[in-house]
């Protein structure tokens, strides 16, 4: 057991990146299945959906980025691992929550809100922006979940 | 700067000179043409002429089409950044006279087109009934065959498949009073025989019953002569389809080099197309005619000298009513022009608005660049756009678009360097990892990741600018209204508010002077109590004016409130290139050996940092966007104008080379 802090910080790490991952998978799939559909008609339009398609994807990355930051916190990455006692770990833990979950169900609903910004492009392939800006409308939560991640993790050092 | 101020434009001239005018207003492109109702007026009826031109256009750009497929110009992608190309004046007059045979030419193409694909779907006719056909093909008789004189003859299907053993002893089964039969199995498959029954004419009733009862059906399509005659017709046929469309294939090719034609008779019908939607509008009398539309002030008096100079004509302009819906057109200067599109993006200005490219092109730039933050990136962006614009004829919004780039590159490389985020950590990583030696921290401030609250705190004061810039816009609008307390009792108390409180919250997270705290103490209640004061002015009650000023104390500081969180975003983002720029060079360092490190490094590089890069600068793009129209525009800005449409040279392949605004 004298090794569960060090556990703990990197289920946190691990949580920050699986959660957030399997949101942006979802959200990213989400999309890409209502751009096909628009592809099939017209496939100029790719350059505007593509656009659309990664919106959710960054959900992923800014798990990716907890994880990472924790990990070469403690250590993990550069080989020895530092002595976390368990409530240290815990912390570490308790700060990767955010991202983990909010990166988990907004790119899911980034996902939803791009797709229905798809029909925007498939209609008015102007008016793109809009719906672009639509779907980051949601982004902005899971922004302030990475922000508090980051932190608790670099308060934590 | 901003909006360009409009005037009416009322132009009476000859009926003789409405060609030559129209023609020339259409290369200015400076007037948008308004509909011209007057009873008294003839109006012109041109939408026949206009579908015309449309279904001409349509043909021309199907050709267009048909030649890229089959024909296409080899063209990098850099060349289609060209723009477009220009015709001097009399090669257009060139052209024009040729017109007619460029139009027969265009449906020649479709028509040989249109040959490629019948003759591709009768291919494709022919092949099936080849493939019903080929099951007959060793039948030596015609499938008609009924018998000769003293014979009946039999030529179909039996279901599954049989022998004509199997077949023969079915038969006397069922009815064993027949015989003097012959039968024949030309081909057998699992679902169905063919079959030849040959018996004497005697017995034909009997033999056609039976073979009813075995499932016994005639052909669909039964041949005249023996099936190989028809097998043989078909394959012609195929010959002579695939022929046919190797020699309209070789005919579209024959035309490549017609392609700047073509080209030239989609814009020029396109020109002419609008040129007769705008003369729809226009009314007339026996001799003359009347044009009413909207013009740009600045280029008013110049098109009307023009005008003068060189027809009888009589133009009028004036300043439009204040509920006349006037179109907007915005020109700005050098700095603030590239934001435009943003701009257009979220909506027009309406007659009230203000334009808000210059008021926010200054932190467009800076919030991009904050979020972006690489100096590495930045550089990549500045030459990038530099060489695009510089080296090829760029118009319109695309131009605009590269210039914004341009300037968020700048401002990118300022807090890359500000950061030390060259590539992320790419320089201490080579320095420690190959060279063995600490390299110093690069950056010019302070490295964010070390501490965040610092940059936070910035991105706050940052919001709070950017915020305050907009309700200064807003006074402004306000104060020319003529509506000077309303203008101050609507910004002046929220100044007050956001300005005293700020130092309050920033106690939170940092030491603050405790001078500072104290006053913004006494602005902030100073601001609380203007603002329960006024907001509720428009109601006369005392009670509605208390519970009014209530309302908007909470509306004004649960909204900024959140509004300069939201800024917390110029920190994630601009973090998030930095952090994961680092882990792309952690991977590649992974590996102990220096020799493995040396080769996956720059493989890992190259692969990810371009990744990063657009990730990240659509994120940059987008969030920077939104810090615009949610935050900002929310103080001053309404929009929902309806955008300036001249009749103009609107092509898509030539422009004239003259000095003219064709768009």
């Amino acid at each position: 057991m004298d090794n569960l802090g060090l556990a703990l910080a990197i289920l946190g790490a691990v949580s920050a990146a699986l959660f957030a991952g399997i949101g942006s998978a979802k959200g990213v799939g989400i999309v890409g299945e209502a751009a096909s559909g628009v592809l099939a008609e017209d496939p100029s339009k790719f350059s505007k959906l593509i656009i659309l398609i990664l919106l959710p994807g960054t959900q992923g990355l800014y798990g990716l980025l907890t994880a990472v930051l924790v990990l070469s916190q403690i250590k993990v990455l550069g080989g020895n691992p530092i002595d976390l006692t368990v409530s240290q770990g815990l912390m570490y833990l308790a700060a990767c929550l955010p991202i983990a979950f909010v990166g988990l169900f907004s790119a899911i609903a980034q996902g939803r809100a791009a797709a229905a910004g798809v029909g925007i492009v498939a209609k008015k392939p102007d008016q793109s922006g809009k719906a672009i800006t639509l779907a980051a409308m949601v982004e902005t939560y899971a922004i302030l979940a990475l922000l508090v991640s980051i932190l608790v993790v670099s308060s934590l050092k | 700067m901003a909006k360009l101020s409009m005037k009416r434009i009322e132009i009476v001239a000859l009926l003789k000179d409405r060609k030559k005018i129209m023609e020339r207003l259409q290369r200015r492109g400076i007037i948008e043409f308004s509909d011209c109702q007057d009873e008294a007026l003839i109006k012109m009826n041109t939408a026949s002429f206009v579908s015309q031109f449309e279904k001409n256009m349509n043909a021309a750009m199907q050709a267009k089409e048909i030649l890229d497929e089959y024909a296409p110009i080899k063209k990098s992608f850099l060349s289609t950044l060209n723009g477009r190309r220009a015709i001097e004046k009399n090669e257009f007059g060139r052209y024009v006279d040729q017109s007619v045979a460029y139009l027969k030419n265009c449906y020649d193409l479709v028509d040989a087109k249109k040959t490629i694909t019948d003759n591709q779907a009768a291919i494709i006719r022919t092949q099936t009934l080849m493939d019903s056909l080929k099951i007959w093909l060793d039948l030596d008789i015609p499938m008609q065959f009924r018998g000769t004189n003293n014979t009946r003859c039999f030529v179909g299907i039996l279901p599954k498949k049989r022998t004509s053993e199997d077949i023969l002893w079915e038969m006397t089964q069922r009815n064993p009073a027949l015989e003097m039969l012959h039968v024949e199995v030309i081909s057998a498959f699992k679902e169905q025989t063919c079959v030849v029954v040959i018996c004497h004419s005697t017995i034909a009733e009997d033999m056609n019953e039976t073979l009813r009862q075995m499932g016994f059906i005639f052909p669909s399509d039964p041949t005249k002569h023996a099936p190989k005659l028809r097998m043989q017709r078909y394959e012609d046929d195929l010959i002579r389809y695939n022929r046919e469309i190797d020699e309209s294939i070789h005919k579209i090719k024959s035309y490549a080099d017609k392609n700047e034609e073509i080209e030239f008779l989609v814009d020029y019908l396109a020109m002419r197309k609008e040129k007769y939607i705008a003369l729809n509008k226009i009314a007339l009398t026996k001799n003359t005619f009347i044009i009413a539309g909207y013009i740009p002030e600045k280029y008013a008096q110049k098109c009307a000298e023009e005008l003068e100079a060189r027809f009888t004509v009589v133009i009028n302009l004036t300043t439009p009513d204040d509920d006349e819906d006037v179109p907007v057109l915005l020109e700005n200067g050098e700095f603030a022009a590239p934001v435009e599109g943003i701009t257009e993006m979220y909506a027009l200005p309406t007659k009230r608005d203000i334009d808000p490219s210059s008021v926010m092109a200054f932190f467009y730039y800076l919030f991009f660049g904050m979020m972006l933050s690489d100096a590495g990136y930045g550089v990549i962006m500045v030459v990038g756009t530099a060489i695009a614009l510089k080296k090829f004829n760029i118009e319109g919004s695309m131009r605009k678009s590269l210039k914004m780039f341009f300037y968020c590159g700048i401002s990118t490389v300022f807090w890359g360097a500000m950061f030390g985020s060259w590539f992320g950590d790419i320089v201490p990583i080579v320095c420690t990892q190959f060279l063995h030696i600490d390299a110093p921290s690069l950056a010019l401030w302070y490295e964010p990741i070390t501490d965040p609250m610092k940059l936070l705190l910035l991105s706050f004061a940052l919001g709070i600018v950017h915020l305050f810039v907009g309700l200064a816009a807003n006074f402004k609008i306000i104060w020319n209204e003529g509506k000077r307390a309303d203008a101050i009792w609507d910004t002046i108390p929220t100044y007050l508010l956001v300005l005293g409180a700020a130092p309050l919250a920033a106690g939170v997270l940092t030491s603050v002077p405790v001078i500072v705290t104290t006053v913004g103490k006494y602005m902030a209640l100073a601001g609380i109590l203007f603002i329960i004061l006024t907001s509720g002015r428009a109601s006369k009650n005392i009670f509605a004016r208390l519970g009014g000023g209530l309302y908007g104390l909470y509306n004004i500081s649960s909204g900024y409130l959140s509004d300069i969180l939201s800024y917390s975003r110029l920190l994630a983002l601009g973090l998030a290139t930095g952090s994961i720029a680092g882990v792309i060079n952690l991977m590649g360092t992974m590996p102990d050996s220096i020799a493995v490190k040396a080769i996956l490094l720059p493989i890992v590089f190259l692969i990810g940092h371009p990744l990063n890069m657009a990730i990240n600068l659509l994120g940059a793009y987008v969030h920077t966007n939104r810090l615009q129209f949610v935050e900002m525009f929310s103080k001053f800005y309404e929009g929902g104008g309806r955008a300036f449409n001249p009749l103009k040279v609107n092509t898509k392949y030539i422009k004239f080379k003259e000095d003219i605004h064709n768009g």
